[in-house]
C-alpha cells in the first residue's frame, strides 16, 4: 500500500494524524497534510485505509505496491 | 425520475429526547431521498442515508453561501442569526479555503494535544468546586459550560470574567425561541466586543490566537478587521454550546445506560471510544448541514438539480443501520469513528480536535470523582433546548 495526497484539497482536519500518526503530520504554516512515510507496513494498512476513508475531502489516495513487510 | 415530495415539514419532532426524529428512520427505509417543506414554504431535498449525506457534503457542486437566492434555513430566527454571519463557514472556495487555512495551525492535532495539561487542571478544579459545594447542583452551570468557555477564553486570551457575557450572547443567538431581531442583536453584541479586543491588541499584540491573526493576517493585508471579527464570532459559537451540550447530554446518556457506565469505570481506556460513540449517538448539531446545489448531483434513484436546497442531517447519517449495526443502541465498545457528528466535506468542524480532547478529559474524570453520580429530581422535568445545537437547559445531579 502506497500513500499519496491531493494536498490542495486538505482542510487540515487532522483526522489522518489521529488515526495513523506514523504516516501523517500537518504543516506548521496552514495545517495541511504531510506524508511522513509513504510505504505502509502490512500491519498498519487497516489504520491507513481508515484514515483515507475518514478524510472529509478525500485527499488521501492509496495505491498498491511499495509495502514494507 | 419521479420526484418524491412528502408532506413533511422541517423541523421534525423528536419522540424521545436522546434519539433523532423517527421520521428519519421511516424515510430512510421507504424513501431515502425525498422533498420536504421548510418554514417559508420552500422545498428542500432531505437526505437520510449516511452514504448520500457524505457524498453530498463532499460534492464540489454544493454551496454554503447563504446569500444565494433559495438557500434553505430551518427557521426565520436562524435565517436572521446566520444572515449576520459573514465567516468562512458560509463561504465557498477559494475564499473559504484561504480563511480556514489561517486558523488551521491553531487547531492542528499536535498543537491541541498540548492543552491536555491545562485541561486536566481545569476539570480537576471544577470537580473540586462541585465536591466542596455538595449536591444537588446543576452540572450544566458547574461543569458543562465552564469547560469550553474557559478553553475559549484561554485560546483567545479573554478575561474569564467575560464568560457569562459570552455564554448569554451565544445562547441568545442560538435559541429558536427568540425573534429574529433578538438573535441579530446578540450577534452584534459579540462582534462589538471583539472589535474592542482587536483594537486593544492592534498595537500591543500578545501571544494568543487573536494577536497572531492581527499580526500575520490583518497587518499583512490578507484579512480585513471586519472579516477577523466574524471569524472570532464563529470560533465562539462553534466552541461553546456544542461542547457544553455534549458534556451535559453525554453525562445524561451514561447515567441512562448504567451497563455502559460500568464498562467505562472498569476499563478507563474505553474513554476515547465512549466519546466517539457519544458524538455519534447524540449528534447535537441537529440543525446544521443546510446547503444549496450549484450543480446537478446524481444520487441514483433521484437527481438533485442546480438551485435546489438540500438538508443533510448528521443525526440521520449517524443512525444509518447500513453503517452502524443496531444504530439506536448506545454501545461504547463499537467502533463509531466513521460518524459524521462533526460534519463532512470541506466545512467539517475546525474545532474537532479540541472538542474531542475536552470530552475525553471530562469523561475520564467525572465518574471517577463521583462514582455514585445520579440525576437529582425527576428525569421527565428535564428541559431540552430548542436551539441550533441540541442540549439540556439544566442537569441537576447529586452523588
Amino acid at each position: 500500500m502506497h500513500i499519496s495526497v491531493a494536498a490542495e484539497r486538505c482542510i487540515g482536519s487532522g483526522n489522518c494524524v489521529e488515526l495513523a500518526p506514523r504516516y501523517f503530520d500537518q504543516r506548521d504554516l496552514d495545517g495541511v497534510v504531510e506524508v511522513l512515510v509513504s510505504d505502509v507496513d502490512a500491519s498498519d494498512e487497516s489504520a491507513v485505509a481508515e484514515a483515507a476513508d475518514i478524510c472529509p475531502v478525500s485527499a488521501i489516495l492509496l495505491g498498491a505496491g511499495g509495502a514494507a513487510q | 425520475m419521479t420526484e418524491i415530495k412528502t408532506e413533511h415539514v422541517w423541523p421534525f419532532e423528536r419522540t424521545s429526547p436522546l434519539d433523532p426524529p423517527p421520521v428519519f428512520a421511516e424515510l430512510r427505509a421507504t424513501c431515502p431521498v425525498s422533498k420536504v417543506s421548510t418554514w417559508n414554504g420552500r422545498e428542500a431535498w432531505l437526505l437520510t442515508r449516511y452514504a448520500d449525506i457524505r457524498a453530498v457534503l463532499a460534492d464540489p457542486g454544493i454551496s454554503s453561501d447563504l446569500t444565494i437566492e433559495g438557500f434553505p434555513e430551518p427557521t426565520p430566527t436562524v435565517a436572521a442569526a446566520r444572515g449576520g454571519q459573514k465567516n468562512f463557514a458560509r463561504m465557498d472556495p477559494p475564499k473559504h479555503d484561504e480563511h480556514r487555512r489561517m486558523l488551521a495551525p491553531d487547531f492542528k492535532i499536535h498543537h491541541v494535544a498540548e492543552l491536555r495539561g491545562y485541561l486536566n487542571e481545569l476539570v480537576d478544579g471544577l470537580l473540586d468546586r462541585m465536591e466542596e459545594l455538595g449536591g444537588p447542583l446543576d452540572l450544566v452551570d458547574m461543569l458543562a459550560q465552564p469547560v469550553p468557555s474557559s478553553v475559549i477564553c484561554q485560546i483567545l486570551d479573554l478575561p474569564t470574567e467575560r464568560s457569562d457575557f459570552f455564554q448569554d450572547r451565544v445562547k441568545t443567538w442560538m435559541s429558536f425561541d427568540n425573534p429574529p431581531t433578538v438573535a441579530s442583536q446578540a450577534n452584534q453584541d459579540i462582534l462589538d466586543y471583539f472589535s474592542e479586543v482587536v483594537d486593544e491588541r492592534f498595537d500591543e499584540p500578545g501571544d494568543d490566537l487573536i494577536s497572531r491573526m492581527i499580526t500575520n493576517q490583518v497587518k499583512a493585508g490578507n484579512l480585513g478587521k471586519d472579516e477577523l471579527l466574524h471569524i472570532l464570532q464563529l470560533l465562539l459559537v462553534g466552541g461553546f454550546d456544542t461542547t457544553a451540550n455534549m458534556i451535559a447530554l453525554g453525562t445524561l446518556t451514561l447515567l441512562n445506560h448504567p451497563d455502559q457506565l460500568a464498562l467505562l469505570r472498569d476499563d478507563p481506556s474505553l474513554v476515547n471510544s465512549a466519546v466517539e460513540e457519544l458524538l455519534r449517538y447524540l449528534s447535537v448539531a441537529h440543525q446544521v448541514a443546510f446547503r444549496l446545489a450549484t450543480d446537478d448531483i446524481d444520487l441514483g434513484a433521484q437527481c438533485i438539480h442546480a438551485g435546489d436546497g438540500v438538508i443533510a442531517p448528521i443525526a440521520a447519517a449517524n443512525r444509518d443501520p447500513e453503517v452502524f449495526a443496531d444504530p439506536d443502541k448506545f454501545d461504547i465498545t463499537r467502533d463509531a469513528r466513521r460518524h459524521v457528528a462533526f460534519g463532512f466535506g470541506l466545512h467539517q468542524c475546525l474545532g474537532q480536535p479540541l472538542a474531542r480532547i475536552e470530552l475525553q478529559v471530562v469523561f475520564s474524570k467525572l465518574f471517577v470523582r463521583f462514582p455514585h453520580l445520579r440525576l437529582a429530581g425527576n428525569p421527565d422535568d428535564l428541559a431540552f433546548r430548542n436551539s441550533i445545537i441540541y442540549g439540556v437547559a439544566e442537569l441537576p445531579v447529586i452523588w
